[in-house]
């Protein structure tokens, strides 16, 4: 040291050397700026909203989308607390997803819909950001999935509106064919009889597609379920059993129903939905089974589920067509051959108002053995 | 008594066929093919029994519903709904002003709509 002070040479090296130094941290400084403004620009151009927080849950970076969003300004957006900005009534349904009351914590959700101000509507996703195990704070996004919503409402409602529209001339069509068939119109032969029975009967098919249509409209409206209440699943079935009886003397099958020993807890349904569920069951069963081959009911409960059980002697589904069974208007092959008729929404519908329900469905079959189906119900608590 | 039916439907040919058919029962039929007509031939004619559809123009089924079971002249007539609406709103909001019924056209026949009139009258 005391060599280098003393020699102006080796002073001046040092010098330079520093300089050097300066200058690339400089330059280094410069870069991470440019990239800074970079990623900056890049986030508040997004049109989604985006806020960062940081470990104490202020807001260290909220973009111009999100400040609109929440309507303020951005000067008094940054630093705020979170829980402040959300906890307003405008804002009340991103509060209830973001926000664990009980332990004033931020929930890390995906994609979970909420409204906003001016009937917006969001998908909120928030991500905990983590460095080593350690948390660094938020990422909270908003995208503004209003259009896609609106959409979504224009195709249920034209669906809803054209299938009241088709059952206009449908009645129309009935009545007629049933008014010649019971003689409204003067006597008619064996063979216009035979060919009107089989007309009507198409146009009843034509009815039962319209309603299922208008059914898989309300499922994906979100509006499937209507009136629930607490019931008894075993009465809900024994209404259907009783009703299908026809059905089952045409094709000459047995029905085995065994009557729970005891009481089954009750659960919280919609009957008319929950009858449609069963009704489909027992229908496949009935038409994808040969002529007097058996069918087996049981409803038994566990500790936490009504667990409804149908089993069949019948044709069974593909392996390899399984996964794909509860898809909208799909059929599997080996039925279409056998020239059923069917829309390909039945099962559909029942996976949809069993989930809607909080329950489950699924099967079990091999193919030319037979299909047993099972759902769940949750017990009602109270 | 021969009865007398009020049908308030705007279809033309599904008025002819439930006329047909109630005519062919032995009822007395008077129809109408609007809201405000339909209303103002409860008032005038007094029907036994009034089959509604809800769609028409206008004044909606509905309305005319209200509007009759308003009206303690003709509260008293019993309104058969029948119509191509049957979502449970729609069957519900019926019932609730007052309706005795509601019948989906496209899940009924002729015969069991006037079979469901009989069991009313008698």
């Amino acid at each position: 040291m005391e060599n280098i002070l003393n020699n102006p040479d080796e002073l001046r090296k040092v010098r330079a050397a520093l300089l050097n130094i300066l200058e690339d941290t400089d330059d280094l400084r410069r870069s991470a700026v440019e990239e800074r403004n970079k990623t900056m620009a890049i986030i508040e151009n997004l049109t989604d909203g985006v806020i960062l927080l940081n470990r104490k849950k202020q807001i260290e970076i909220i973009n111009s989308s999100a400040v609109e969003l929440f309507s303020l300004d951005k000067k008094t957006a940054e630093g705020m607390c979170f829980l402040d900005l959300v906890n307003r009534d405008s804002t009340h349904q991103f509060k209830s997803i973001l926000i664990d009351e009980d332990k004033k914590r931020i929930k890390s959700v995906y994609r979970e819909e909420a409204m906003g101000v001016n009937e917006l509507h969001f998908e909120i996703t928030s991500v905990l950001l983590k460095d080593n195990e350690e948390e660094r704070g938020f990422l909270i996004i908003f995208h503004d999935v209003t259009k896609e919503k609106l959409i979504e409402k224009m195709k249920t409602e034209f669906v809803s509106v054209a299938a009241h529209q088709l059952r206009t001339p449908l009645s129309a069509i009935k009545w007629t064919i049933r008014m010649i068939l019971d003689g409204d119109a003067g006597a008619i032969n064996d063979e216009q009889k035979d060919l009107l029975e089989k007309t009507y009967l198409s146009n009843e098919r034509m009815i039962v597609l319209i309603n299922d249509l208008l059914n898989v409209s309300r499922i994906e409206e979100g509006r499937l379920l209507y009136n629930q209440e607490d019931a008894q699943l075993e009465d809900i079935a024994e209404e259907i059993i009783n009703s299908s009886q026809e059905i089952l003397k045409i094709k000459k099958m047995k029905l085995d129903y065994n009557q729970p020993t005891k009481l089954l807890p009750k659960v919280k349904v919609d009957r008319e939905k929950m009858g449609v569920v069963i009704q489909n069951l027992l229908e496949n069963a009935v038409k994808y089974t040969p002529e007097k081959g058996d069918i087996k009911i049981t409803i038994e409960s566990d500790k936490k589920n009504v667990i409804f059980k149908i089993k069949d002697s019948g044709v069974g589904i593909p392996k390899n067509q399984q996964d794909r069974i509860f898809t909208k208007f799909f059929r599997a092959e080996n039925v279409t051959r056998m020239e059923t008729d069917g829309t390909g929404l039945g099962l559909y519908t029942t996976k949809n108002i069993v989930q809607a329900h909080k329950g489950e469905i699924w099967f079990e079959s091999e193919e030319n053995k037979g299909t047993t189906f099972y759902f769940t119900l949750p017990i009602n608590k109270q | 008594m021969i009865k007398k039916i009020l049908l308030i439907e705007d279809d033309k040919f599904l008025r002819e066929l439930m006329s047909k058919k109630l005519v062919n029962m032995e009822y007395d039929v008077v129809s109408a093919v609007d809201g405000e007509s339909g209303l103002a031939m409860i008032k005038e004619v007094k029907p036994d029994a009034i089959l509604l559809d809800l769609i028409l123009p206008g004044i909606n089924g509905f309305e005319v519903l209200e509007r009759a079971k308003k009206d303690p002249e003709i509260a008293s007539i019993p309104v058969i709904i029948l119509s191509n609406l049957g979502q449970k709103e729609d069957i519900e909001r019926g019932l609730g002003l007052g309706a005795v019924d509601f019948m989906v056209k496209a899940h009924f026949t002729p015969q069991e709509i006037v079979e469901k009139l009989k069991s009313i009258l008698d």
